[in-house]
């Protein structure tokens, strides 16, 4: 088509209409690209989301709606063995008081239809139901703008916004990412289950709104290295589970068979007992950690999100660091329209924003904690087996002396994982984080 | 019960309840309510002055609102015009196939005497045609206690302006309280025109029919939403009250040639309009069938389609006395025409027997095959959905199980099997 | 020529889940969507119009956010949307919307005659069927039901030729114009908008009337002008699935338990024989 815009933003998840409601709100021509029939029809998240992070792109969400589920004001973590496991829950005052909105639940399809509202709002065009098969370059090879699968669907535009997700064919088409590869990608599943409202109030606990996150560690993603999670939402718990899909394709295993399998834990079964299965959802993260980050800006084009590898495995954040990347996009491209220069000079201070911020900083704080995780599997197998061996066994009152017991259970760790490997085990730990 | 921060007790929706009738959203004085964009109704709290309007009017009780009111706010009903009451009679629209009466008609006549009985009143058919007199004798020894007839040939076939203008004309002559209409192709055509011609309200599709004795309304019961609810709908100041119903809900009445009954002629003007003209009918290609007609169908899905099994399903169908139908996937591989297919967008069937062959059970399947009387199900999948609905599931290969169905059935039954005539 | 779709927005019941519990639907976070008999009305609307000539309008009547379904429309060739919106046409029953479009359309008709009317042959929700022949007796249109093929429009001598599905076999036939259509799946496949008209639909203003720009009767509108009532809304009887025979313990086997267990409700056992002697 003939128009040339500002922006072509490509996906419509929370990294994009970040961009675009920053963009649209300081008067930008921008476009966003969907390939989903609404926005959010192709795209998951675990349902948790930070209130920081919104509020800098929507100071005023909470006036505007946002479809919130629960509050969360308690963290729980589950350490796993097959059959037991370990709780560790923290609440605090604050996060019903000051803190409140810290960190909520959403449900998918209604918070991305919410936000992308927004940015229509604002006076961005979503267009769904369209994908983006190509980039356009000009004869020095500088991005302008995007071809689709539509009639007459070649966009122009000063600079293009990839924010198309980790599996995006686009980022691995273009040479901008290598494809990536499956080590450094996780496999989540996700199961939403519904309960009534007051069920789940009594079973956590919780009241006015206010709710629960958990994850879950151990043995329960069989020996690979994942982990799960169970959220509250108003009137459901969405449970998920997830691992590396290079473990999956080694293992052979079938994600739903693990969800089926988490869900008759002794641990999670009485928290969802009784409820009746809404959604199944599978999706793939993007866990590769800073070394497998992209190059995020070029001549002509910005990578955002999970297209561009934002995604703090062991905080299991992925959305806010998408909003945020989005929202420094956003400003960059902002600097690039003032001064006209779209080339990947002139684009910089995407980067520089991006090291001055929490996403790559924290990135880079948890560098080794991909490689440690794939290379230390104790933490999935027989370390949950042994803790929940040692719990068992000193809270079985049996006639059988402590001591002896406390033998018994220094045998079987040094039967499983030598004295050394522990060592090392917990050094590698302390310092991937 | 909430408040918003004015201290009013405001309305609630249950959204799993609210069916987005919107009837709320009209009724509130103060504009505080919205579909959302969920598709329900939602209560904006701070609008909200909590008069409980919505509450009365909600028709499936989606609104919480627990106030006791001062005063009740329900309206009286509204005492009924007199001119109401004179109407009187059950009638029925006597619709022609080929020079016959088409059997919804003769059933729909059945259901009038039982309606006709408990108000007191007499049955009446509506015949429309040209040389129609030996369909109005058949209507008497049905069960009409009289026929009005209108006799042109302008009405020899069915044009919609010719025949809404006279069945709208004769109901202003005779003044029905209730009409029946076939929800044929024909039927539903024409009782769109009627009821605007009459300005009365008409309910399509019903699979029930009342009468409520205090009130001698017409209850009226229908699928809407896909089938999955089923609404009451009565018509209370309007007349007649004007129905259509489905070929097949109501049984064939005995025919007895030895009733009597009047048979008056009316004179009619046709419509001074210009009509279309019917330029030429193309029959159908031989095995083209409406599905919907017959008592037994025995449906092909994704895991029969093939074109080897059809013979094995025919025979099956013709041993039952029904024809063989599909699900959407059969249609789409292009091995049955679109008008076998039985779904939300093909044809919602409601036999005697429905036999699935390697059918899985899609919601817009299944929705369409609520009404069959008894659901088997052949499917080697033990989990497909359709076993959740089914009567009887036979769950293994069909190429082995048919086989043995038709066997057993051929003992059982006795017979060769004839096919029934639709 | 002025060609007028009337589209509806339904919930889309294809993202409808079934709950395997209560057999019933369940309807939170449906979509809402086209009606897709009226998304094939609105093809033949631009094929028409693209073979004779003319405007294409889309009409559509519900809440503000209906106006997607007219921005569909404009993305695949429509001129304009029109959208009647008023809290005054909430509870319309098929009477009072009948009459609430052909007051939108005898509105149409002062700036630009409207030649055709084409409408889905029916809704997917509703499914009563209803609207278009009551619009077209209202507004003494000609009127063609069931459509599956358009033969030819004269523009000269104001007639139309379309054939017809009936009982049967197909029909053709002619009439005067202006005439209403209500179409079936068969008669077009819609298109996939072009990328320019896509983002065109997005921006292009839809226009908004109330009873007021219609000159509607307050009296016929919504409720008000609706002569049925809901009494009641109930679940249908749920089904709930019957016994299991698995074959792999026999084939005969299980088919007898089968034929068995169906006849063994001798009420379906009678009106069974009965029904295939008939």
């Amino acid at each position: 088509m003939n128009e040339t815009f500002d922006v072509v933003i490509v996906g419509a998840g929370p990294a994009g209409i970040s961009a675009a409601c920053v963009l649209a709100d300081r008067g930008v021509k921008v476009i966003v690209l969907e390939r989903g029939e609404y926005p959010g029809a192709k795209n998951m998240f675990g349902g948790v989301l930070y209130g920081h992070d919104l509020k800098q792109v929507l100071p005023d969400y909470l006036d505007r709606k946002c479809p919130i589920e629960r509050n969360i004001v308690e963290s729980r973590i589950f350490y796993l063995s097959k059959d037991g496991g370990f709780s560790v829950a923290y609440r605090d005052r604050a996060f019903y008081e000051d803190r409140r909105n810290n960190v909520f639940t959403v449900g998918r399809a209604k918070f991305d239809r919410w936000y992308a509202e927004q940015a229509k709002f604002k006076g961005a065009l979503i267009v769904c139901s369209t994908v983006v098969t190509d980039l356009l370059r000009d004869s020095s090879g500088r991005v302008v703008g995007v071809k689709t699968d539509r009639e007459d669907g070649d966009l122009h535009a000063k600079v293009v916004l990839l924010a198309d997700g980790v599996n995006s064919p686009l980022a691995a088409r273009t040479g901008f990412r290598p494809e990536v590869s499956s080590e450094h990608v996780a496999l989540a599943v996700k199961e939403v289950i519904a309960l009534p409202e007051q069920v789940i109030e009594e079973r956590f606990g919780v009241a006015d709104g206010n709710g629960t996150t958990i994850e879950m560690l151990g043995d329960i993603t069989l020996g690979m290295n994942g982990v799960a999670f169970l959220y509250t939402n108003r009137n459901s718990v969405s449970l998920g589970i997830g691992a590396n899909l290079a473990d999956f394709a080694r293992r052979k295993a079938k994600p739903y068979e693990m969800i089926e399998m988490l869900k008759t834990h002794p641990m999670v079964a009485p928290l969802i007992k009784d409820g009746k299965s809404k959604e199944y959802l599978a999706h793939w993260l993007p866990e590769g950690g800073y070394d497998t980050v992209p190059k995020l800006c070029g001549d002509g084009f910005l990578i955002a999100g999970d297209s561009a590898m934002f995604f703090n495995a062991l905080h299991r954040e992925g959305s806010n660091l998408a909003m945020a990347s989005g929202k420094f996009a956003a400003e960059t491209i902002l600097d690039a329209l003032k001064s006209g220069d779209f080339s990947r000079r002139g684009l910089e201070g995407y980067v520089r924003r991006l090291r001055e911020s929490f996403i790559l900083k924290d990135l880079k704080k948890y560098r080794r904690f991909p490689s440690f995780m794939e290379t230390h599997e104790e933490l999935f197998t027989s370390l949950p087996h042994l803790a929940g061996l040692a719990s068992r066994e000193m809270l079985t009152v049996n006639g059988m002396s402590k001591k002896a017991k406390q033998g018994l259970i220094w045998k079987a760790i040094r039967a499983q994982i030598p004295p050394l490997r522990l060592l090392r085990m917990v050094w590698d730990a302390w310092r991937s984080v | 019960m909430a408040k918003n921060t004015r201290g009013i007790e405001v309305a609630e929706i249950i959204s799993d309840k609210c069916i987005a009738c919107q009837i709320c959203i009209g009724e509130c004085p103060v504009g505080a309510i919205e579909l959302s964009s969920e598709g329900v109704a939602r209560v904006d709290a701070e609008t909200c002055v909590g008069c409980g309007k919505c509450a009365d009017s909600c028709p499936v009780e989606a609104v919480k609102f627990e106030k006791k009111r001062r005063k009740k706010a329900k309206e009286e009903p509204k005492t009924q015009e007199v001119s109401l009451a004179s109407y009187q009679g059950v009638a029925v629209f006597i619709e022609t196939v080929h020079g016959k009466g088409a059997q919804v008609s003769w059933e729909l006549v059945g259901k009038a005497r039982l309606l006709a009985e408990s108000l007191g009143v007499r049955v009446m058919g509506f015949l429309l045609g040209s040389g129609v007199e030996s369909i109005a004798e058949e209507a008497i020894a049905y069960g009409c206690d009289e026929v009005h007839a209108i006799n042109d040939p302008l009405l020899l076939h069915y044009r919609s302006a010719a025949y809404g203008k006279a069945l709208a004309d004769l109901c202003n002559d005779v003044h029905p309280e209730i009409l029946l209409i076939g929800a044929t192709h024909l039927g539903r055509d024409l009782a769109g025109v009627v009821a605007t011609r009459l300005q009365t309200g008409l309910t399509a599709d019903c699979t029930g029919l009342f009468i409520e004795q205090e009130t001698r309304l017409l209850l009226m019961t229908r699928p809407t939403f896909g089938g999955n609810i089923m609404a009451t709908i009565f018509c209370q100041n309007h007349r007649p009250q004007l129905s259509t119903v489905r070929p097949r809900v109501f049984k064939m009445p005995e025919k007895d040639m030895g009733r009597k009954g009047d048979i008056r002629e009316h004179s009619w003007e046709p419509p001074a309009f210009e009509l279309p003209e019917i330029v030429e009918f193309i029959a159908a290609k031989s095995g083209s069938e409406d599905i919907a007609k017959y008592p037994a169908l025995v449906v092909a899905g994704r895991g029969a389609c093939d074109p080897a099994t059809m013979p094995m399903l025919e025979e099956l169908a013709k041993l039952v006395g029904g024809v063989i139908a599909c699900s959407r996937p059969v249609v789409e591989s292009g091995l049955m025409p679109y008008e076998r297919q039985v779904g939300q967008t093909g044809k919602t069937v409601a036999p005697r027997l429905y036999i699935g062959v390697g059918v899985s059970g899609a919601v817009q399947h299944l929705v369409a095959i609520q009404g069959a009387d008894k659901i088997v199900a052949i499917n080697t999948d033990p989990n497909a959905p359709i076993f959740k609905v089914a009567d009887v599931g036979i769950v293994g290969n069909f190429t082995k199980i048919v086989p043995e169905l038709i066997a057993q059935l051929k003992a059982k039954l006795g017979t060769n099997g004839k096919r029934e005539s639709a | 020529m002025h060609f007028v779709c009337c589209l509806k927005q339904v919930p889309d019941t294809v993202e409808v889940k079934i709950d395997p519990e209560t057999n019933t639907l369940v309807r939170a976070g449906v979509e809402s969507i086209s009606n897709p008999y009226d998304v094939v009305a609105v093809e033949e609307a631009v094929r028409l119009k693209e073979r004779y000539g003319g405007k294409v309008t889309a009409l559509s009547m519900g809440p503000p956010q209906a106006d997607a379904v007219l921005r569909q429309a404009i993305a695949m060739g429509a001129d304009q949307g029109v959208l009647l919106s008023d809290r005054a046409f909430a509870g319309s029953d098929t009477l009072a919307t009948s009459y609430t479009l052909s007051k939108a359309i005898e509105t149409l008709s002062k700036e630009l005659p409207v030649d055709v009317v084409l409408c889905g042959k029916q809704a997917i929700d509703g499914d009563t069927a209803q609207t278009g022949p009551g619009i077209a007796t209202r507004l003494d249109l000609s009127l063609f039901t069931y459509v599956i093929a358009v033969d030819w429009i004269d523009p000269e001598k104001k007639r139309i030729q379309v054939r017809r599905a009936v009982e049967g076999g197909t029909e053709v036939i002619t009439g005067p114009l202006p005439a209403l259509l209500t179409v079936e799946l068969d008669l077009a496949q819609p298109r996939r908008a072009k990328l320019p008209q896509l983002v065109h639909s997005l921006r292009a203003p839809i226009t908004v009337w109330s009873g007021k720009e219609i000159s509607a009767s307050p009296q016929l509108l919504g409720i008000k002008g609706s002569p049925t009532w809901v009494r009641a809304i109930t679940s249908p009887p749920a089904r709930h699935g019957g016994p299991k025979f698995d074959a792999q313990q026999g084939t005969p086997a299980a088919v007898t338990g089968a034929v068995q267990t169906l006849f063994s409700d001798e009420d379906f056992a009678a009106k069974f024989k009965e029904k295939r002697e008939a």
